[in-house]
């Protein structure tokens, strides 16, 4: 039956586009919802979802982003329904980021040399440091720096300005940057971590 | 350039997102300033230690985990299949549904928009134009309508007079009964529009029974009141082969009254 070999060629072309994307997506979704459970729900929704749109998905075009648009769309949608966290995406609050961007203050803190990492961070204290992230850094910083897209890629994918990705980026950097530093520096690390979340919620 | 510009496109420097022209420039500035070239070096230690302890904290998806995923594309895949299959057939299955139902009920409806106006028409008591025998009648009728018009002979009721009247949209004859409970008797041509066969069928509107049969493409409507099965089936139409209503069989009335 006609249908029944196109549905099954669709099927072995979906598995094989997918295949090589199943670890990093799954690496994504673990530190999106920072729970191997909820990671395992995450992938499962967006593998399902994308399966079902598969046919709405241009062949030849970039799938890993496509795929990935799916993951922070649905993380996205299942997030806001769960929490009241609240997004960056307001307009304020975005300008004010990339106003903080371009700050005096930011340019003489990475001018710190205090600010050389060690070159063996822990694993888990980076996983700790990322997880403080708010929802929209967090993003941002999966998708360029564990999974390497683009700006372009990453603008695509969250539907935002290239400007608004390098923004978020920087901070979100600057913030890791600063806990595992503290970290490093044992003794006063929830103290800076606190001074570092004061400072944040007051700017 | 100057070292706060530079600080500004360090983070697309660093992710080899600036464009040719504003990498040159960025490199040049770092080739003639004193400080930039120490900071930017820490800045690019500090990006890859981090991308390195990220990538080396990722977790690959566990082997259960990816086979029930397949497992589920799989399961999913063969329920589309089915589910395409069966939504064809019961989409076609439906639809014939509906318009086999949708005529029907269509039928049934218009049947009984014929029964009101038939009942509305006789209640009015229209002056008769013929006040004869039934065979007067039938010949008065010859040639007014596409269809002849045969007055049905009933056992316990006698055609007195007629009119040409209308049924809806269709001329028909009208033919009134005498009897203990008078009748009128609509005779006009259908070419199945209306849901009636040749099996008689009761239906009431404004009070009045309204029983309607069919012989061919011709629609007789019996209105009266109070006319109940009993009386349908004294006014049941010939079948084939039988013996016409006045068979005596059917003739339920007081044995003083029979012919």
């Amino acid at each position: 039956m006609f249908g029944f070999s196109r549905s099954n060629q669709n099927r072995a072309q979906f598995e094989a586009l997918l295949t090589p994307w199943l670890d990093p997506l799954y690496a994504s979704a673990v530190r999106l919802t920072r729970n191997e459970r909820n990671a395992e729900d995450l992938v499962q929704d967006t593998v399902m979802r994308a399966w079902r749109f598969f046919e709405k998905f241009e062949k030849g075009t970039n799938f890993r982003a496509w795929i990935f648009k799916i993951l922070t769309n649905t993380f996205i949608n299942s997030y806001r329904r769960n929490t009241r966290e609240r997004s960056l995406q307001d307009e304020s609050e975005r300008q004010s980021v990339e106003a903080r961007f371009f700050s005096a203050e930011l340019t003489e803190q990475t001018q710190n040399p205090e600010e050389f990492l060690l070159n063996r961070v822990m694993s888990q204290d980076v996983l700790v440091a990322i997880d403080t992230l708010s929802i929209d850094f967090r993003m941002v910083v999966i998708l360029a720096d564990l999974q390497e897209f683009s700006y372009k890629e990453i603008a695509e994918i969250l539907d935002i300005p290239v400007g608004t990705v390098m923004s978020r980026l920087f901070r979100g950097r600057k913030q890791l940057q600063k806990i595992l530093l503290a970290r490093e520096g044992e003794s006063a690390e929830t103290i800076d971590l606190n001074a570092f979340r004061e400072r944040k919620k007051l700017a | 350039m100057n070292c706060r510009d530079l600080e500004t496109q360090l983070t697309p420097y660093l992710d080899g997102e600036l464009i040719a022209e504003a990498r040159v420039e960025f490199e040049s500035h770092l080739a003639s300033c004193p400080t930039c070239p120490g900071h930017v070096e820490v800045e690019r230690h500090n990006l890859s230690t981090l991308r390195a302890a990220m990538h080396e904290a990722s977790p690959a998806a566990p082997a259960a985990f990816r086979a029930k995923l397949f497992e589920n594309i799989a399961r999913d895949s063969n329920r589309q299949q089915r589910l395409s299959v069966g939504r064809v057939a019961a989409v076609a299955a439906g639809v014939t549904f509906a318009m086999v139902a949708g005529h029907h009920e269509y039928r049934l409806h218009q049947r009984h928009l014929y029964e009101q106006d038939a009942a509305m028409r006789h209640a009015r008591q229209f002056p008769l134009e013929i006040q004869q025998s039934p065979d007067a009648i039938e010949r008065w009728f010859g040639g007014k309508l596409d269809h002849p018009v045969n007055v049905p002979r009933f056992p316990n009721a006698t055609a007195t007079g007629a009119r040409l009247l209308q049924v809806r949209d269709k001329p028909a004859a009208y033919i009134r009964y005498d009897s203990a409970r008078p009748m009128g008797l609509f005779v006009f041509g259908d070419d199945h529009d209306l849901d009636v066969g040749a099996e008689a069928e009761l239906g009431s509107s404004h009070g009045y029974n309204v029983v309607s049969w069919r012989e061919g493409d011709v629609v007789y409507q019996l209105v009266g009141r109070d006319v109940d099965e009993q009386d349908i089936r004294e006014l049941l139409p010939p079948a084939a082969g039988e013996t016409p209503v006045t068979n005596p069989r059917l003739d339920v009335r007081p044995a003083s009254l029979q012919q």
